[in-house]
């Protein structure tokens, strides 16, 4: 697993681990089932207090991304299609929300932001 | 049951220290939970060398308490100064031995001392332990003051100022040292620095101090998450002058666009009834430490005044 934390863009970095994580499970980078680094490893690999690596590992086990296998070892849960599908629009909304801030901001219209994104689409997909 | 106050590693209780006219702290309180890396932060002449050697005993407080691994610090002996670890701004060595001798001699006085991690410690951060301390450059002598203060696994590691004369590449490994005697001790770091960026990667708790007075003391991920500048664009116009939100630090800009600086509990609700209210577009970007800095002082500095 290859995490990159910015420590200076003042996200907190358990934040940027729990999104990475995600963004990694929901593009298929990280399959179910997958183990995760311990703590410990983490840690070193990334020069990050062992205690915010458990903080982002502890919320992402809440919100049902990772579950704890017997012993220690924390895996990729197994997602259902439905709810895979679900995540896997989570950043690009993000995303897209940025870009309608922004089109609001230059006072571009609904119907030509539609528009741009379809053109922006198509452009890429040629 | 023990209180908080006797297993915290650091209780500190309506501390003073003044040296004949000059308060060097005026009635801090706070104390550190465990295994935390705890950034001490100030300007200069905020007191964070003062409290440091107040927390070892080399200087006794005027007035109020502190208590150092359970006991105060007044009475520390033997089983508490054999958990502390000190890494101080001027080193304090023996001249005219060579690094490899005054490591024996400090190593004799702590029955734990880790020679294997001596050894590595001294590869890791490079320093040559045939040279005599006179010869050693201020680096190097902040290098020997490192490995003197790490080698007998403290339960808590004071460090003042322990990179300042540390070029980037030791600075890195010197980082991953302190990370891995938390992994490895539990040891709980306090880090005095006035490099922001550098302590920000391994830091969890914040104790911020301004002119000798306690300005914040909290959990790194709770002030990053409470400060944050927004871009407030309103196309129509109509931004006010002054914004009276008492989350709003300080703000520049027209009736068109601000750039507001605010710090509150719940950014993402605040920005939702600001957009709303002011009818304008929000962007909101996370401060690093350097930018948080001077509005956790100027913020405290707001609230004192009249």
């Amino acid at each position: 697993m290859l995490l990159v934390i910015d420590h200076h863009n003042g996200i907190p970095a358990y934040r940027q681990i729990m999104e990475q994580v995600k963004f990694q499970i929901a593009s298929g980078v990280l399959t179910p089932g997958t183990e995760l680094p311990s703590t410990r490893a983490l840690s070193a690999e990334l020069t990050l207090n062992p205690m915010t690596i458990s903080k982002a590992y502890g919320l992402l086990e809440r919100d049902g991304v990772l579950e704890r296998r017997r012993g220690q070892t924390l895996t990729v849960r197994a997602m259902s299609a439905d709810d895979l599908h679900e995540h896997k629009l989570d950043p690009l909304r993000q995303q897209l929300a940025a870009a309608v801030t922004m089109a609001r901001q230059l006072g571009v219209s609904p119907a030509q932001a539609v528009k741009l994104f379809r053109e922006t689409l198509d452009a890429s997909s040629e | 049951m023990k209180t908080s106050a006797e297993t915290a590693p650091l209780a500190i209780r309506n501390l003073t220290k003044s040296f004949k006219k000059i308060t060097a702290l005026r009635d801090v309180s706070f104390e550190l939970p465990e295994g935390r890396v705890v950034g001490l932060l100030g300007r200069n002449g905020a007191g964070k060398t003062t409290l440091l050697d107040l927390a070892c005993g080399l200087l006794l407080p005027t007035a109020g308490e502190i208590v150092t691994l359970g006991r105060s610090a007044r009475e520390l002996d033997s089983p508490e100064l054999t958990r502390l670890g000190v890494v101080r701004q001027d080193g304090r060595f023996i001249e005219w031995m060579t690094v490899a001798q005054q490591l024996d001699f400090t190593a004799s006085f702590y029955p734990n001392w880790d020679a294997a991690l001596e050894k590595r410690l001294l590869e890791e951060l490079e320093l040559n332990a045939t040279r005599k301390i006179v010869q050693l450059s201020q680096g190097d002598q902040q290098k020997l003051s490192i490995v003197l203060g790490v080698c007998h696994h403290p339960s808590l590691l004071l460090l003042d100022e322990p990179m300042s004369a540390l070029d980037p590449i030791i600075r890195a490994r010197f980082l991953d040292l302190v990370l891995e005697r938390l992994r490895d001790d539990g040891c709980t770091v306090v880090i005095s620095s006035h490099l922001l960026g550098d302590v920000e990667k391994i830091i969890d708790w914040v104790v911020c101090l301004d002119a000798g007075e306690l300005a914040v003391s909290a959990p790194f991920d709770e002030l990053q998450e409470s400060y944050a500048e927004w871009l407030v664009t309103a196309p129509t116009g109509g931004l006010p002058e002054k914004f009276v939100e008492p989350f709003v630090l300080n703000h520049e800009g027209g009736p068109k666009q601000a750039r507001v600086c605010v710090s509150c509990e719940n950014n993402d609700e605040a920005l939702q009834s600001f957009a709303s209210a002011y009818r304008a577009e929000v962007k909101s970007r996370s401060l690093n430490l350097d930018e948080m800095f001077p509005h956790i002082l100027k913020l405290r500095n707001g609230r004192k005044a009249p």
